[in-house]
């Protein structure tokens, strides 16, 4: 009886779902949006930084120093443990780092830096730096004396391509060692802090340099997307156990290392939350009406049916199942519709430019101005499991309605 | 007594009252009545006599403010709504002034959706429909969907659908007033013969001359209560 009603009364049933189809697209277009946007803050954040996932010596984060740094063997058994087949689909790219806080100085002063030692070719496709080159070339595997510096610091030091700097910085054996170093390329990120201070060398001059030889102070993991960090972390956890037991190695996921661009992210994600949370309950009280104005309509349908012998709860029970049947139908249409023409108008993403300029920054993430969705299976799921149970909500006063009618009352009704 | 020598209605000192803002309406008033099984009665009437009110009381449509009423033997006045709807769909059939057929259902989906709920067979269901349809001059129509028939089909449609599970009795409220006479004159004779053939029990509620002059038993009603109770040959 409930499937003949909606199918038989097809303009009834297109408008009440009409509600529920282009709620259902508008979630799944603004899911995907907030979601894409938020991967793309993750990504420019963890590229620049240490990745969605980094290995480390426990003290190093705190410490900063040289000593407190990842043991050749330790390097190893992440790297390897990194290339095994059961990960291999998840991991883009894995760089392993030296980093030094070291003074670069040239004939026009002395400027604080990061010095990221780096194999050049993993760097490479670990992060972005290389792309963001303004003049010269990215750091080659065969460079020896090469740096790869920002805009911000060309300027301090009034360096160009060619111009020679010199970094100190205490070495393994605590002296303080200087390098000469030829600038090969400058890029320009965007974040000031970074235009400023990230200096990239090879990393076997670092070695020489440092007298650190193979080590590294974390290696470094990029992800296919961000969701995929507590899959890979256990697999790092277990093959690095004896490591992380003797205090050599520590696993952390890009929230524990990056917290402030954690906090961006729950602070928008609960923005995003609130004005969803509005578009539920529009979509609720849309259904609410359609449902029940149906139900209005078909007062004296519903007392003939209890005339003719239909049970109270039984009336009631076709109205829920109405509204149910035309809620799962109707969201997972607009669910459908609204992956489809996200994918088709905004695959290549949504260019917000005019709204907010080329380079806007915070928490040391460069925000792009271009807006990509993304689609995780798990938000269709959450979208649709969320308005079946607004529909069920919103059908069961409907369904009460119906249920309590006045059966010689609704027979005065006129159609 | 049996269940085929108990009257198909019995009222005892009925009142419905209704509450219409400060006043009190008495719809019905202290009516004791029998039917027995097999009559053809009109309860007749001007508007607001209680024709229609004390129908809906024996259809345990509406429960009587006070008094008993049995049908088909089952004393009703207490019955939960749940037993009330087991009641309608067991014992009683209704035929409607507006018709109120389904419009969703095909007039053969409308005739047998009380033999539906009754959980009879399909193919008892096809047979009983088949030669009531064909005793009133549906036969071919089974297929269309109410807004496609007259007036007059639908009515006979909800006549079908009225006697088709066999209730004890059927409650028809002003079953002609929609229907130019012709129609009304051939629905009247649809009813007579399955009065006559098959010993359906036929209540009416009614103000058209017709029906009266039809009916074997005229129950005039004024102001709620019963005015006069005249039993033809």
């Amino acid at each position: 009886m409930a499937m003949r009603n909606l199918l038989r009364q097809l303009r009834r049933t297109m408008l009440t779902a009409a509600v529920m189809v282009i709620g259902g697209a508008l979630l799944i277009f603004s899911f995907a949006l907030s979601d894409g946007t938020h991967e793309q803050w993750i990504d420019s954040g963890i590229r620049t930084s240490t990745g969605h996932i980094t290995i480390e010596q426990p003290n190093f984060r705190r410490s900063r120093k040289l000593e407190d740094r990842l043991r050749t063997d330790v390097r190893g058994k992440a790297e390897k443990a990194l290339a095994a087949p059961e990960i291999a689909a998840q991991v883009v790219a894995v760089s392993s780092r030296l980093s030094v806080s070291a003074l670069a100085s040239s004939a026009q002063g002395a400027r604080p830096v990061q010095v990221q030692a780096v194999d050049p070719v993993a760097e490479a496709r670990f992060s972005t730096l290389d792309d963001q080159l303004v003049e010269g070339r990215y750091l080659e595997p065969d460079d020896r004396l090469a740096a790869y510096i920002g805009v911000g610091l060309a300027s301090s030091l009034d360096l160009r391509l060619g111009s020679r700097l010199v970094v100190q910085a205490q070495d393994a054996e605590k002296e303080i060692a200087a390098q000469l170093l030829r600038v090969v390329g400058i890029f320009r990120n965007g974040v000031p802090e970074v235009d400023q201070s990230v200096v990239h060398i090879p990393l076997q001059t670092a070695g020489e340099w440092l007298g650190s030889e193979h080590d590294v102070t974390n290696v470094g993991v990029v992800l296919r997307d961000s969701t995929a960090v507590a899959q890979v972390s256990a697999h790092l956890q277990q093959a690095l156990v004896d490591s992380i037991e003797r205090g050599d190695a520590r696993v952390m996921g890009w929230r524990e290392a990056n917290p402030a661009l954690a906090a961006a992210i729950a602070i928008d994600s609960f923005g995003n939350y609130l004005v969803f949370g509005i578009l539920f309950i529009i979509i609720a009280f849309g259904i609410v009406n359609t449902v029940l104005m149906s139900v209005l309509h078909r007062h004296r349908e519903f007392g003939v049916l209890q005339a003719l012998g239909l049970t109270p709860g039984q009336t009631g029970t076709i109205v829920l199942v109405e509204g149910l049947t035309l809620t799962a139908v109707s969201g997972f249409v607009g669910v459908t519709l609204g992956y489809l023409a996200t994918w088709y108008f905004f695959g290549d993403g949504l260019d917000m430019a005019a709204l907010m300029g080329e380079d806007m920054t915070f928490s040391g993430v460069v925000i792009d101005p271009i807006m990509v969705p993304q689609f995780y299976p798990v938000r269709v799921v959450q979208i649709l499991a969320f308005i079946l149970a607004i529909g069920a909500v919103a059908s069961v006063y409907p369904a009460l309605r119906a249920a309590r009618i006045d059966i010689a009352e609704s027979m005065k009704f006129e159609r | 007594m049996t269940e085929s020598n108990t009257p198909a209605v019995r009222t005892e000192g009925v009142w419905k009252i209704f509450q219409q803002e400060a006043e009190e309406v008495q719809a019905v008033h202290d009516v004791s009545l029998t039917v027995e099984r097999g009559e053809f009665t009109a309860l007749a009437g001007p508007s607001g006599s209680g024709k229609t009110t004390l129908l809906n009381v024996i259809g345990g449509l509406t429960r009587p403010t006070r008094g008993k009423v049995w049908v088909a033997g089952q004393e009703v006045t207490d019955m939960s709504n749940q037993e009330l709807a087991q009641l309608r769909l067991e014992q009683v059939g209704f035929i409607f002034q507006a018709y109120n057929l389904l419009p969703v259902l095909t007039a053969m989906e409308n005739a047998e959706f009380p033999m539906l709920l009754q959980g009879i067979a399909a193919d008892e269901r096809a047979a009983r429909i088949g030669e009531l349809f064909a005793r009133t001059g549906m036969a071919g129509l089974e297929d269309r969907r109410p807004g496609k028939l007259s007036g007059g089909q639908q009515q006979r449609v909800a006549v079908v659908r009225a006697v088709a599970s066999r209730p004890a009795l059927v409650l028809a409220d002003e079953p002609t007033a929609n229907l130019d006479s012709t129609s009304s004159e051939a629905l009247l004779d649809v009813m007579a013969e399955l009065n006559r053939d098959l010993g359906v029990t036929f209540v009416f509620a009614t103000h058209d001359g017709r029906v009266m002059n039809r009916s074997r038993r005229l129950v005039q009603m004024v102001d709620g209560r019963i005015d006069s109770d005249e039993t033809r040959g």
